[in-house]
Order: structure tokens, then sequence, then C-alpha cells
């Protein structure tokens, strides 16, 4: 659990490098805050992870393993065949990535999204407090 | 031409695309072989997350502000699907002790 924090906080610092400033704040405050806050909540709901040996298939670790080389294979040689278009060159690198660009790029151009983006966590919070509710006697 | 310019050093973008590639086979496998729900929910969570670093990467290379935009979608997608997974995990552990996502197979015609 605790190595998932350091891979996501890793993964944050990797997204300043690539100077996406916000995307940094926002995976910390929300993979490193809330999310693994979650699991840690239902982990300590629901007791310690048990994973029993046993396995329905046998030969299911030997294919998952073939599967993961066959598809890293397969990734990277896609990735290597990338070509590259000439970026735009009115691009300004200081303020690409920094919150007021991301504002106004999201509030702009992209208002549509963001306001699904609204729509999709409302479901999902009508959903979460549905699926966790107790319940009531009826009389 | 996949160069990129990090701070006046010059480093290949090609490792961050090694790197969510590995990290996305890493989380395949891990929804593959685990039978625990909640290491399965983590996993996807890990899937995810690379394919944000690929976004991001991307968007980097040709200067574009979708990518970094639509990681943040990915990224308000990966939670909600958190909440509702749990939720829904929750809610299957209160009435029955299950041990794995092998016991989960009412719906198997």
């Amino acid at each position: 659990m605790l190595s998932l924090v350091v891979v996501m906080i890793a993964l944050s610092i990797l997204f300043l490098l690539l100077s996406a400033q916000f995307v940094f704040v926002a995976q910390i405050i929300v993979y490193a805050g809330a999310v693994m806050v979650l699991f840690l909540f239902v982990i300590a709901l629901l007791g310690p992870a048990r994973e029993s040996g046993r396995g329905r298939l046998r030969f299911q670790p030997w294919a998952a393993g073939l599967f993961a080389v066959v598809f890293l294979i397969l990734t990277w040689t896609m990735l290597q065949g990338v070509h590259y278009r000439q970026p735009d060159p009115q691009v300004n690198l200081d303020v690409f990535g920094t919150v007021q660009w991301i504002g106004v790029e999201l509030f702009t151009r992209y208002l549509y999204p963001f306001e699904l983006t609204s729509i999709l966590l409302l479901v999902a919070a009508i959903g979460a407090i549905y699926l966790s509710r107790r319940e009531i006697d009826d009389r | 031409m996949n160069i990129l310019d990090i701070g006046g050093s010059q480093l290949d973008s090609s490792w961050f695309l090694l790197l969510g590639a590995i990290l996305f086979t890493l989380g395949t496998v891990g929804v593959l072989i685990r039978r625990n729900p909640l290491v399965i929910l983590i996993c996807i969570e890990l899937m995810l997350n690379a394919v944000n670093l690929t976004l991001i990467t991307f968007s980097r290379q040709l200067q574009n502000p979708e990518g970094q935009l639509f990681a943040l979608m990915v990224m308000t997608v990966a939670a909600a699907e958190a909440v509702v997974g749990l939720a829904i995990l929750v809610d299957i552990f209160r009435v029955r002790d299950v041990e794995d996502v092998d016991d989960l197979s009412e719906l198997k015609g």
C-alpha cells in the first residue's frame, strides 16, 4: 500500500518534469490523498487482504506472464514507430501547464467536457451513497 | 525529433513512454493473476496512471493542451471508479463472506 503511494508521488514528479504543474498537484491531492485514504478505509473496514493460494485455473499465472511479455513487446514496438509532427511554434513553454493556462483552456474551449465531468462526479457520489446506505426496517 | 528539452538538459521522451508501457503491463498482470477484488481495483488505478503518464508525455511532445486536460478527465473517472467500486465491494462483503473474485460467479450461465 505504501509502495503504491510512492509510485503515485513518483509519477506526479514525472508530470512536473513534463511541465504539467496543475496535473502534478491534482495527482498528489487526488491519488496520494483521496483515493489512497479511501482504499485504506476499506482495508481497515474489511480486514487485511487475504490471498488464498488455491486457484481454479492452474495455468493462469503462466498465461498471464506470457501475455505480459507479448503485450509489452507489442506496445514498445508500437511506440517506437510513432512519427511526431512538428509542435505548434506559438506555444510559450513558460505558461504551458500552469494553473492559469489550464483554467483558461478548461473554461473556454473545453467547457463541455468539464461540465460532463461534474455530472459524472455527481452520479458517482449518488451511487456511492445509495450503495452504502443502511437497510431501514420496513415498518 | 523526440528529444525533450527539460530545464536546459536533453531527455528522450521514449523513456517516459516505456515507463508508461511497463506500468500498464504490470497493472494488467495484477488484474489477471490476483484474486482479491481490492488488489484488482488498485491494479486498475495503476493502469489508469500509466495512461496518464503517456498522455502527458505526448502533450509535452506536441505542446498541445488536450493531453493534459484529458489526463485530468482520466483522473476524475479514476476517482469515480474507485468510489463506486469500493462501495460495491463493501456492500458485497457486508452481505456475505467472500474469499476472492472466483466466489462471485452468480452471473455465470
